[in-house]
């Protein structure tokens, strides 16, 4: 399959010019029989002996639930079949991914070589088995057809990249280009020599790194990142006297105050941020302790989403906000925070609620040392700073928040690194500069001209996945690794160690950040024996071991198999420093903002919860995945609150220029509730040129706004321009029309009638049964099968996404494109239906439910079908026979919960391009397809399965050990993602199962069970937990009630 | 010997023109099958065709890329395609009910439309024949819907409405179909000894099947022809319930309903007279046909109209009733929203109430008009309605299919529906095979039953007269009723 890529379309001279490479190659297999390190190394080409070799060296480490991957010794022909490997059972591989200040780890399902689907690992603290949209659609960006696939330099030509052995020459011709250019440092001690690269977590990187710093002390290493973690840095930096990371325990908070933190969704570690709010909100009964969440913020982020209570706080705000609250404390309650109190002035509560001083400090009191305050990575320092003395002065420290010792001391200030560099490049004083990874062409603040300072270094080499602006202005390029691809080690925020192995052989021969670095180290090309990732990983595991385990090839093997190295430990709470964070109070006070108005608005960035800061630019599911809030797909939007848009009378999708100093950029309005006036948000990432097929142009780029020092809030005008712009979106009725369908209730309405949801929808009891006899799944009618179900919990599900992309990644779930979306043709299994609740347009409750198919036990879908290509299971699944299906589309139109999709086109392949099939998409982009499961072709109906594959694995393997089901065999690919675990499935039969225990809980109810359907899929009722003594929620809770 | 005339004391009109003799019925048919065809027929075959030209090339279009090529979507996964099968299944019901129902109801004003009529059902029924076959995902595998017994042990599930959809239409063309022939065969042998180029009398000696008008033929084709009749009536009530049955089996709000069969079937004959009248009303004056077909058959199917549109208007109220009456939410929001409810009532309207009120003002208030005598007989009117009572009839459908399908049970998933070009290229094209279908039976078959018409002349029915001062009457004497006497014509 590899091969069909290269030689797609070759040319005959071309064909011969890699028979003769592929001769030479298998010639040289002794050679690397001796060298250990050629596992990412040069000298394999990606054909089926390369394939080979991979294989070979798993087969010899293979497990049953994680594997290890070690390097080639020997390459076996594939005419004895191989050991361990069985075609059709897929393998599965711990790793680790970045993000920001945290790394995530995953074990990645791969099937013959090809990694399919991305997990996250139980034993990594991050993730505990959950992961997010990133790690979910990351391998499209491993397949991604538009990835760079050749090295070049102003001597090495750029060519056409269809053959590997010329892919090899000219990565190996620029790296010794590389080479020449740092051996002319040398003589200076590296001055002139210079290295931007994002902020790392890899303690390998850093020793390769400190090394080179060790022999060339005047090189300089420079940080750049689009979205960082800095600010929180800084906070610390001021507080506590040493940059430390201050983790919030959301687990044990009764009380959380997000002050602009969307910690569900873009906020660094997510993930388990999730799993721990989730953890308080899962309740069994009226009297269960439950968080409950306060958010502040300008817009409706996913976290805002599920607040129980949400102030809309223009960004600049919301440290004046915190101010407020520290005053409180210390005027009604007597809590100096840290002893900061004087340092705050006047006491100043224009704009905010009383009872959002009163109410939430009353609570915050009441719960002291139960109560936790997160800051948003794009607040000032100061006021991380101050949240952290105000932690302190309620006695979280410790307790709420735990704090951890960041990895890399010597990190600089993005900003003010790359803002260095520039002025260093424009004064000529850098010679040599190595850019690894990213695009800081486009991504640098405004104001500042990377280009044109790029054209003044004499070498410049980008390492980047794909040619982008910044590579059009570097004179040399190699093609950087997926993080799927290459070898190395990531430190989490708490500081547990995690080894990054690859799931499979560089596609394209790129190299990781690490290796690149490794070779100005060793002055050596890879080639001419610079040692692999996979060397440098394992050397740094034996510095951090430092000899104190005696074999150390039993702690490598676990450690790949587990994924985690050793967990980190917190460090001792740090005490909050009065003086400096009075000082950085006083003087971000003194910034802040002129007041908010129509002629000044604010202008606020968050990293968009798909495509982040853009590397996710050219992945179809996440430009397609409908945004959690506004339910917009393929675009960004400029979200302002509904009364600013009637004083500037604009509704969705008129088209609006938003003006930052001198510079402008036009981006769709979107009215979003719960906004706060006078204030833009923008998300970043979209708009490129250069990104790829996929993402070329969709949304708008709002980079050019961001200017050196206002990075993350700034303020501008807005103009309408008169013009419209056609938004696609899969949800644009926001209201439940009263039904009885993400069925809520407060706490205090749960304790006083626990079965308040079966209340609400129907009470089967009082439905008349069915004229004629009913199928029945009981445990002895369908022994051996088991009764399937599933529990989706409301009040643990965020409404994150992760299982939308995961099932798409399951179940080869093709994305359609903007203009099919706008059709309402989605092909989503799983959907996040998201209700606004309530009447107050500027204080919405959100309600999030995620809908796959119900398989009801009576589906209507069946009886329709005239030719029974869709039926039942005898475990009771709705089946569906993708080869019987005509197409009627009867099932559809008679499914009430609208979850069956139908393939109106030839998806897979598709671009806009209605003549489009399967054989059109790239070949690359088919090694992500899942094998268990069809590609289905143009005019079949599908749907959700409960991941039959999935079901049907575990019974082979059942029947092969020779054992009875256990409860957890069986996990959807939903189920697997969720980070909360709000999705539990199983067997309904087994009183014991965790399925069949959380639908028995009072609050379980059955979507439209009055038309009975008797779905499997079992809802348990979202419980909110609003403070009685606010009233902000009060009126809309009741006028909830009667609906 | 003298005729039976009508009896004006008791309100009696005759049908056609005193005078008329058999002669005259047997030219004025015969003639516009023998004459050259006029500038008009050519005119309007040339469009036709070019419409039926269009349809092969929608259709071309449509098999290569998919049904996606229309506007259907999730949640309207049906849209125009069962719109137009629908709208022109109920289009042929006016023939079946002319012929069959009205044959055996002794309606003898039916003989001068009902073979107009009967053709007219064929060729809807052909154009509604195309969009089940064609508005499946893969159309490759229709064959899947038929019980054919195969190597894949696959079997169709009849207890999909669909299944018995298939059934009862393709029922109802075949018997259409032998009917609309049967009753041709003695027109045919006219055509045939009327003939003077050797191919036409060889073609209409063929389709007439050695028809020589004896007395034995007569009775044999009288038989059959009430037989035909007799199962054709059924039909007439049963095709449109079945389909009816599609939408009242399932689960969806707006589909979901116990009227749907008498309300489909009123609504099809409603339909039906409304394009048997549009046609008629041209063709009658393009072919100057105003002796056969007279004022007071347009009349009467007027009448039909009125009382079937009524009908479909109680239908419409009755909906309304039980969707209020049963206290589910879901139904009466179809109904109260998504169809009565327009701009005026804000955010609560569905985005296609504007189909709704089409649908009302064209089918039940247009009708409304032919409740006055001068209206009916107001060739010009009726043609109007004619045209808008059909027009409303397709909407009644899209009302049905579309708008309850686009908001149903979850707002989450509610959605819109807009055609693309190539949904009205299949529907014009429609227009053009059926016009170029019965054009082609204009030109060369005759558009009216000549048998038959000459059945209802008062010279049809002779009877005795005594001679003047004769006392007792000669009962036994009366002539057998039928055309004997068109056969020796």
């Amino acid at each position: 399959m590899w091969r069909s890529l290269d030689e797609k379309d070759q040319s005959a001279e071309t064909r011969t010019e890699q028979a003769q490479s592929e001769f030479g190659r298998t010639t040289a297999a002794g050679d690397e029989m001796v060298d250990a390190s050629s596992l990412t190394g040069e000298s394999s080409g990606f054909g089926r002996r390369g394939f080979m070799t991979l294989s070979g060296a798993t087969a010899a480490v293979v497990g049953l639930q994680a594997c290890i991957r070690r390097p080639v010794e020997m390459i076996l022909p594939y005419t004895d079949s191989v050991e361990h490997i069985v075609p059709g059972v897929p393998m599965h591989f711990a790793t680790v991914t970045a993000r920001r200040t945290d790394a995530l780890g995953l074990v990645v399902t791969s099937h013959q070589g090809r990694p399919t689907k991305v997990e996250g690992n139980p034993a990594h603290p991050s993730s505990r088995g959950g992961t997010d949209v990133w790690a979910q659609a990351s391998l499209l960006d491993l397949y991604d057809p538009d990835r760079s696939t050749i090295a070049f330099s102003k001597s090495v030509k750029d060519l056409a990249p269809t053959n590997p052995a010329l892919r090899r020459a000219s990565r190996a011709q620029v790296e010794q280009e590389l080479l020449s250019a740092v051996a002319a440092h040398k003589a200076n001690a590296g001055a002139g020599l210079r290295f931007l690269a994002p902020p790392s977590l890899s303690p390998s990187w850093m020793r390769v790194r400190d090394q080179i710093l060790g022999f060339l002390p005047k090189a300089q290493f420079h940080t750049h990142a689009s979205v960082h973690d800095w600010n929180a840095r800084e906070g610390a930096t001021v507080a506590f006297g040493q940059p430390v990371h201050a983790i919030a325990r959301i687990e044990r908070a009764k009380v959380i105050l997000s002050l602009d933190c969307d910690f569900l969704g873009t906020d660094t570690g997510s993930v388990a941020s999730s799993a721990a709010f989730a953890h308080g909100r899962r309740v069994r009964s009226g009297s269960d302790p439950m968080n409950r969440l306060y958010v502040v913020e300008p817009t409706l982020s996913n976290t805002g989403a599920n607040a129980d209570h949400h102030l809309r706080l223009p960004a600049s705000q919301v440290g004046r906000y915190l101010r407020a609250i520290a005053q409180h404390l210390k005027e009604v309650h007597q809590i100096d925070s840290a002893g900061v109190g004087p340092a705050l002035g006047k006491y100043d509560p224009s704009g905010i609620p009383n009872e959002w001083l009163t109410a939430v400090t009353k609570d915050l009191v009441e719960n002291r040392g139960r109560s936790v305050l997160m800051v948003g990575a794009r607040q000032p320092g100061w006021v991380h700073a101050l949240a952290h003395a105000v932690n302190e002065g309620l006695g979280n420290t410790g307790r709420t928040v735990s704090y951890a010792a960041v990895q890399d001391s010597q990190e600089e200030h993005p900003e003010q690194s790359l803002r260095t560099l520039v002025q260093d490049m424009s004064k000529g004083a850098v010679r040599t500069l190595l850019i690894l990874g990213g695009d800081p062409v486009h991504d640098s603040p405004a104001d500042l001209d990377m280009a044109g300072a790029l054209s003044k270094v004499a070498f410049s080499l980008h390492l980047s996945d794909r040619r982008n602006g910044t590579t059009a202005a570097c004179n040399a390029h190699i093609p950087e690794t997926h993080e799927l691809e290459a070898w190395g080690d990531l430190v989490s925020r708490d500081g547990t160690y995690a080894v990054q192995q690859p799931l499979v052989e560089p596609l394209f021969h790129g190299m990781s950040s690490l290796e690149l670095l490794n070779v100005v180290r060793s002055a050596k090309t890879v080639a001419d024996g610079a040692i692999s990732g996979h060397d440098l990983v394992q050397e740094t595991l034996k510095f951090r071991m430092a000899g104190r385990v005696p074999n150390f090839q039993r702690v490598w093997r676990s450690t790949l198999h587990r994924g985690v190295f050793r967990r980190g430990r917190p460090i001792q709470p740090p005490t909050v420093m009065t003086g400096p964070v009075a000082q950085a109070v006083q003087t971000g006070l003194a910034q802040a903002a002129k007041k908010l108005s129509k002629d000044n608005l604010e202008v606020v960035f968050a990293p968009c919860n798909k495509l982040f800061d853009g590397r996710h630019a050219n992945n179809p599911w996440l430009l397609e995945l409908p945004d959690n809030v506004t339910k917009v797909c393929w675009d960004n939007v400029a979200m302002i609150s509904p009364p600013t848009a009637r004083e500037f009378g604009l509704s969705n999708g008129d088209m609006v220029e938003i003006t930052v100093g001198p510079n402008a950029v036009e981006v769709p309005a979107w009215v979003q509730p719960g906004h706060a006036d006078n204030s833009v948000s923008l998300s970043l990432g979209w708009g490129r040129e250069g990104v790829g097929r996929y993402g070329k142009n969709q949304g708008f780029d709002v980079q050019g706004l961001r200017r050196n020092g206002q990075m993350w809030i700034t303020t501008g005008s807005l103009k309408p321009k008169g013009t419209r712009y056609f938004i696609a979106q899969t949800q644009d009725h926001d209201s439940m029309e009263g039904r009885p369908i993400a069925i809520d209730a407060t706490q205090e309405q749960y304790k006083n009638d626990p079965i308040f949801a079966k209340k609400k929808s129907v009470d089967m009891t009082q439905v008349a049964p069915p004229l004629w006899k009913t199928e029945d799944y009981s445990k002895d009618a369908i022994a051996p099968f088991h009764k399937w179900g599933m529990t989706i919990d409301l009040s643990a599900c965020t409404g994150c996404n992760t299982c939308v992309v995961a099932c798409q990644s399951e179940n080869n779930i093709p994305s359609v494109g903007k203009r099919q979306i706008a059709r309402g043709r989605e092909m989503y299994w799983i959907r996040i239906d998201r209700y606004f609740v309530g009447d107050d347009e500027n204080n919405p409750q959100v309600s999030v439910q995620p809908v796959g198919c119900q398989q009801c036990e009576q589906a209507p879908c069946e009886n329709v079908c005239p030719v029974n290509a869709t039926v039942h299971s005898p475990d009771g699944l709705n089946d569906m026979v993708y080869n019987r299906c005509i197409g009627t589309r009867y099932c559809a139109n008679n499914c009430p919960y609208k979850v069956r999709r139908f393939n109106y086109r030839a998806w897979h392949g598709y671009l806009d391009d209605p003549m489009a099939n399967y054989d059109e998409l790239p070949e690359i982009r088919k090694m992500q397809y899942n094998p268990n499961v069809t590609v289905r072709m143009r005019g079949v109906m599908e749907k959700c399965t409960y991941c039959v594959q999935r079901i049907r694995r575990s019974h082979i393997t059942r029947e092969n050990e020779g054992r009875e089901y256990r409860d957890g065999d069986v996990t959807p690919a939903c189920a697997q993602a969720c980070p909360t675990r709000a999705i539990t499935f199983g067997d309904l039969n087994d009183s014991n199962s965790r399925v069949a225990r959380s639908a028995s809980m009072d609050r379980s109810y059955r979507l439209l069970a009055e038309l009975g359907t008797r779905p499997r899929t079992i809802y348990l009722g979202k419980i909110r937990n609003p403070n009685p003594a606010m009233e902000t929620h009060a009126s809309n809770q009741a006028s909830e009630n009667q609906a | 010997m003298s005729a039976h005339a009508p009896v004006e004391e008791i309100g009696e009109r005759p049908l056609l023109p005193p005078g008329t003799t058999f002669h005259d019925i047997t030219e004025d048919v015969s003639r516009i099958t023998e004459n050259p065809a006029p500038r008009g027929w050519w005119i309007l075959f040339m469009l036709a065709l070019g419409l039926a030209g269009l349809l092969g090339a929608a259709l071309t279009y449509l098999l290569t890329v998919g049904v996606g090529s229309w506007g259907n979507n999730s949640p309207v996964a049906w849209a125009w395609d069962i719109t137009n099968f629908v709208w022109w299944i109920g289009i042929g019901h006016a023939g079946t009910l002319i012929s069959a129902i009205l044959f055996l109801f002794r309606q003898k004003w039916r003989t001068s439309i009902n073979r107009f009529a009967e053709a007219m059902t064929i060729f809807a029924v052909m154009c509604a024949g195309i969009f089940p076959g064609i508005h499946t995902g893969r159309p490759w595998f229709d064959y899947y819907m038929f019980p054919l017994p195969n190597q894949m042990e696959m079997w169709p599930n009849f207890k999909s409405p669909l299944m018995w959809d298939i059934f009862a239409v393709s029922t109802y063309f075949t018997v259409s179909a032998l009917f609309w022939f049967t009753g041709l065969i003695p027109d045919f042998a006219t055509l045939r000894d009327r003939a003077k180029n050797p191919i036409r009398k060889w073609v209409y000696g063929f389709l007439a099947l050695g028809w020589r008008g004896s007395n034995r033929h007569w009775r044999n084709y009288e038989r059959a022809y009430l037989i035909l009749a007799a199962i054709s009536t059924p039909l007439v009530l049963s095709v449109h319930s079945i389909v009816s049955f599609d939408f009242a089996t399932s689960v969806l709000p707006g589909w979901h309903t116990t009227i749907f069969p008498p309300y489909f079937v009123a609504g099809a004959v409603f339909s039906g007279f409304a394009m048997v009248l549009t046609l008629l009303l041209i063709t009658r004056s393009v072919f100057g046909m105003h002796n056969l077909v007279t004022m007071k058959h347009l009349e009467l199917m007027n009448k039909f109209m009125l009382a079937t549109g009524t009908l479909v208007g109680y239908a419409y109220a009755m909906e309304f009733f039980i969707a209020w009456y049963s206290g589910n939410p879901y139904e009466w929001h179809v109904f109260r929203y998504n169809r009565l409810a327009g701009p005026w009532e804000g955010d609560n309207a569905g985005p296609l109430w504007w189909a709704y009120w089409a649908m009302i003002s064209c089918n039940v208030l247009v009708p409304q008009l032919f409740w006055s005598k001068r209206m009916r007989t107001s060739i010009p009117v009726m043609f109007v309605a004619s045209i808008l009572i059909n027009i409303g009839m397709w909407f009644e459908r899209f009302v049905i299919i579309a708008t309850s399908l686009h908001r149903d049970f979850l707002p989450s998933s509610w959605g819109y529906f807009s055609p693309t070009m190539i949904d009205i290229a299949l529907y014009l094209g429609t227009f053009g095979l059926f016009f170029t279908l019965f054009l082609l039976f204009i030109r060369w078959i005759p558009m009216i039953a000549i048998a038959e018409v000459k059945g209802v002349l008062p010279q049809a029915d002779p009877h005795y007269a005594p001679p003047p001062g004769s006392s007792s009457g000669g009962t036994d004497s009366v002539a057998p009723q039928g055309g004997a006497e068109v056969s020796h014509a």
